[in-house]
């Protein structure tokens, strides 16, 4: 109880300060905190929040030291252990013997007992073995005659003394954490499982390390007669020592952490009594092992095997389980999540009020701002953890609020304070917190991101002439990076210049656009920017431009403000002898944009890219039109869908040559003449024929294909002519095919020409598709290889006709940006 | 924009003095249709009448080179006179069937083949070279 405390670590983590007797050593500041306090017992003049939150850091403090206590107390009895085999003398001599040696060596007797301990352990694992060749009788015996009765005794001690280690721990939990770290990670495992027996051949996971949090818990049972590694373990004496656990298709717990590593489960028994079994699992293959490394299990098998004894497996409804489901699943969650996550569960008073949060788990990316250990956050109160959070920032009021409401909550650039050894560090981070189920998950970035990328941007200002620059409003302090120095020439050593003062450092003419820069970026907290004229103490004028933005709060106030400084000095000269030229420019781009978007607005007036439907009894119709997706290439595509008078369905697409307005004018005549034409009843050889006539006449000799045809309802039979133009294809089941390629010359080419026609008889679920070649044109192939591709996308033809033209546009692998147009009917 | 690995070359040879056999290596499609026409419209300021074009190294014709054709058969008719494909590569000769354009400009298997319906069009003296 007297001794002062310094726990060694298992994780190997910082150590906790726990004593209250000497003071801790005042940790380096990391920062240059204008005022700190020096005196650790004694808050900075904090808010009532602050000093409540020193009281409960305090509280927290005492509690750890409490907890110390207990395992320093183990770890003296450890030593005391140690020294009675060592000096072959009784437990009370030993006491007397740690005390002296502590002395003398001025130090706490719980170090001294560390030291010891160390000094045991680094030869501990040979000492078993050898301990138990001895015993066993197929070794020598290699023990120190120091210890007096040789190796079995020397054993005994060291399996008491780990044991007596073992149960000062208040779990099997806490056995299974010291067997992996201490004896089973030096022979490569990763994980270890201490399984329970019960009475009715069940089996309990009393303890378990190196396994996820939710894997354990989906563990905790394994009824009767179910074959588990571990189950097999139980039955043979030798136990099961599995090279690779795939291999066996057995099931056992952290099957998929550690799919194809080596199991060993060997029983723990005392006594002739079996009581559970160990369960040791490697995350690589397992060779087979040499009789020494079998030795050293089995010796911890028994050493489970004592603290299994005394294990009283949970009764039914007796203990609540320890993880809730709801919070199982969430911490999986938070392990698959790249940003730093906790996982709260509410925390409730005797009298059932939430009064807190435990944070019941932290994920591998979690950091904490304070650069605590993560184990040290972990099972921890939010509040003790964080006091601050009780703060301005109302962490702790928002995660209530959400865990009331289950209203998520985000939020970005929310500063965040955690007290460190009373010097409160703040850090600003993105921040979303929502409820699970029956507990809330809590999601924070650091912007320490930003720190990472720092450097690199350093680089990339110098080469740019950039000189970049901080401003906290709050605090005053201002940081610049060496190139601002540079930019205004003043030695690095010398103190900033606030944004404020940049009116006095510059050109007396540019007072006005700074004056509107400071004012937009401060008063109306918006990003700005300005040019101005700096001048420099060494009498140099630069031209600057200067680029900030500012940075706020969640209750928008502003917190810092940030930006470069660039030097545009060689660029101002050029700049000002573009203008001019750039005005001319200005004005013929102007112009050539109103024309493309005249085009655009001229074809999208005549075909607009949906359609209503056309109404034919028994017959789908769909048309698609997607329009070349740079504004300047808009072409002369264009498709036709009408009913006539006399009851067919005329049915086009055509393509004019070339792009822009004269292709899209060209179109408007050619579309319109072929409905006017189709009116008289002709047949679609004859259209194309007068239609090209038109195309011939056209001023400016334009050129386009077309493919035309005229469908009967009523027959279900489609005549059709084309004009050097794709013919049809026809999606009959499962086959797809081009109609022939009937003789036709494209349009406007020659004064006078003949159109083949042919006509195609379809039947109920047929379905034609009209395309332009925009929909299959590519560089690198031969249109028939295109067609081919065209075809088997269209092949397993889907549900609805609407589906199918825009699967052919999706998947089309034309790589001409052109316009594209699509007719398809289907028999219906 | 143009692709540089595919430059087009065209080389002119005159098998008659108002005959010009233009034998073209390369892509003909938009980026390199404009040269092509370039040598087209040469030979016509220089008097040709005949336009045989051995098209048999190109793999690839787009639209804009067999607009050129065209306009160079429109041009040539009006003279008149004549323009004759000659063995063009399967992707191209799908291409001339699939726009017609070999409905209105004969497709000839070598320049002699072609050469000697030049020589039957200058016999009928003027005649509409296609029907």
């Amino acid at each position: 109880m007297s001794i002062s405390e310094q726990p060694r670590e298992p994780a190997g983590g910082e150590p906790r300060d726990v004593s209250a007797t000497p003071p801790p050593p005042v940790p380096p500041r990391t920062r240059a905190a204008d005022g700190p306090a020096d005196d650790p017992s004694e808050m900075p003049p904090l808010s009532p929040v602050g000093r409540l939150a020193a009281t409960v850091d305090r509280l927290s403090r005492e509690v750890r030291a409490a907890q110390a206590e207990a395992e320093g107390r183990a770890l003296i009895e450890l030593a005391k252990g140690i020294l009675v085999e060592r000096l072959g003398c009784g437990p009370a001599q030993a006491a007397r013997q740690l005390a002296e040696l502590a002395e003398q060596a001025q130090l706490t007797p719980l170090e001294l007992a560390v030291d010891v301990i160390n000094q045991a352990a680094r030869d501990r694992m040979s000492e078993v073995t050898d301990a138990f060749l001895a015993a066993t009788g197929t070794g020598d015996d290699t023990a120190d005659d120091d210890a007096g009765d040789g190796g079995a005794e020397s054993a005994a001690v060291r399996l008491r003394a780990a044991e007596s280690g073992a149960l000062a721990a208040d779990d099997t939990q806490a056995v299974a954490d010291a067997l992996l770290e201490q004896a089973l990670r030096p022979l490569g495992a990763a994980a270890v499982a201490i399984w329970a027996a019960g009475s009715d051949g069940s089996l309990t996971l009393a303890g378990s390390a190196g396994f996820s949090p939710a894997e354990a818990t989906r563990w905790r049972y394994v009824p009767p007669d179910v074959a588990t590694v571990a189950r097999r373990g139980l039955t043979e004496r030798a136990g099961q020592w599995i090279t690779s656990l795939a291999e066996t298709g057995l099931p056992s717990v952290g099957r998929h952490q550690f799919p194809e590593g080596g199991r060993v489960a060997v029983p723990a028994g005392t006594g002739g009594r079996l009581h559970g079994v160990l369960e040791i699992a490697w995350p690589v293959p397992l060779a087979p092992q040499p009789p020494q490394v079998v030795r050293q299990v089995e010796a911890l098998a028994e050493l489970c095997a004592h603290t299994l004894e005394t294990y009283a497996p949970p009764h039914g409804a007796g203990p609540q389980p320890r993880i809730l489901p709801d919070a199982v699943e969430l911490m999986d969650l938070a392990d698959g999540l790249h940003d730093p996550a906790l996982v709260l569960v509410p925390h409730l008073d005797g009298a059932g009020h939430l009064v807190d949060f435990r944070i019941q788990h932290v994920n591998r990316r979690f950091l904490d701002p304070a650069g605590r250990p993560r184990a040290v956050v972990g099972g921890a109160l939010l509040l003790e953890a964080y006091p601050m959070a009780a703060g301005d920032s109302e962490l702790f009021q928002r995660v209530e609020r959400v865990y009331a409401t289950g209203e998520p909550f985000r939020a970005q650039h929310m500063s965040l304070t955690a007290l460190v050894d009373q010097v409160p560090l703040s850090a600003v981070a993105d921040i979303s917190i929502s409820r699970h189920g029956n507990a809330v998950l809590l999601i924070w970035r650091i912007e320490d991101e930003a720190a990472r990328l720092a450097s690199l941007l350093q680089h990339a200002q110098r080469l740019g002439r950039i000189g970049g620059f901080e401003e906290n409003v709050l605090t005053g302090e201002i940081t610049w990076n060496g190139q601002l120095f540079d930019l205004y020439g003043r030695p690095p050593t010398s103190i900033p210049v606030p944004l404020e003062e940049l009116p006095g450092h510059a050109h007396p003419d540019d007072a006005v656009p700074i004056g509107r820069f400071l004012r937009t970026l401060l008063h109306h907290r918006r990003p700005a920017s300005a040019a101005f004229r700096l001048q420099r103490p060494d009498g140099v004028t630069r031209h600057i431009r200067i680029v900030a933005e500012p940075v706020l709060d969640t209750d928008g106030r502003l917190l810092v403000v940030r930006g470069a400084y660039q030097d545009i000095s060689a660029q101002h000269w050029t700049e000002v002898a573009l203008a001019a030229t750039r005005d001319q420019l200005a004005h013929t781009e102007q112009q050539a944009s109103e024309r493309a978007r005249l085009t655009l607005q001229l074809q999208h007036a005549i075909m607009p890219p949906a359609q209503a439907p056309l109404r034919v009894p028994d017959l789908q119709v769909a048309v698609r039109y997607r329009p070349a997706e740079t504004e300047q290439l808009v072409g002369g595509d264009w498709y036709d869908a009408v009913m006539l008078p006399n009851r067919l369905v005329l049915l086009c697409v055509g393509d004019v040559a070339g792009h822009g307005i004269e292709a899209a004018t060209s179109m408007v005549v050619l579309r319109n003449a072929l409905r006017g034409l189709a009116v008289t009843g002709a047949g679609p050889g004859q259209l194309l024929s007068w239609l090209n006539i038109v195309a011939h006449h056209l001023t400016g000799a334009v050129t386009a294909t077309a493919v035309c045809g005229l469908y009967d309802p009523a027959r279900r039979t489609l005549r059709w002519a084309r004009a050097g133009h794709l013919p049809p294809v026809l999606v009959r089941g499962p086959q797809a095919n081009p109609l022939p390629l009937v003789r036709g010359m494209l349009l406007g080419a020659v004064a006078e020409a003949a159109y083949e026609e042919a006509e195609v008889q379809l039947a109920a679920e047929d379905t034609l598709l009209m395309y332009t070649d925009g929909l299959i044109e590519r560089r690198d192939r031969s249109v028939e290889e295109s067609l081919a591709q065209l075809l088997s996308t269209v092949r397993p033809a889907p549900s609805t006709l609407d589906q199918h033209l825009d699967r052919l546009l999706t998947y089309s692998r034309s790589d001409t940006d052109d316009d594209t147009c699509i007719v398809g009917i289907r028999v219906g | 924009m143009p692709i540089a690995q595919n430059p087009l070359s065209v080389e002119v040879t005159l098998p008659r003095e108002d005959v010009a056999l233009l034998t073209v290596e390369g892509y003909l499609d938009v980026d390199t249709a404009t040269e092509f026409q370039h040598h087209l419209a040469n030979q016509l300021h220089h008097g040709r009448r005949h336009f045989l074009l051995d098209m048999s190294a190109v793999p690839f014709m787009d639209s804009s080179g067999m607009n050129i054709i065209l306009r160079v058969y429109q041009e040539a008719r009006d003279l008149p006179g004549s323009v004759h494909i000659i063995s063009p590569a399967p992707a191209v000769r799908r291409i001339l069937d699939l726009t017609g354009v070999s409905i209105t400009v004969p497709v000839s298997q070598s320049v002699e083949e072609a050469l000697a319906l030049v020589d039957a069009q200058q016999a009928t003296d003027g005649a509409e070279p296609d029907a």
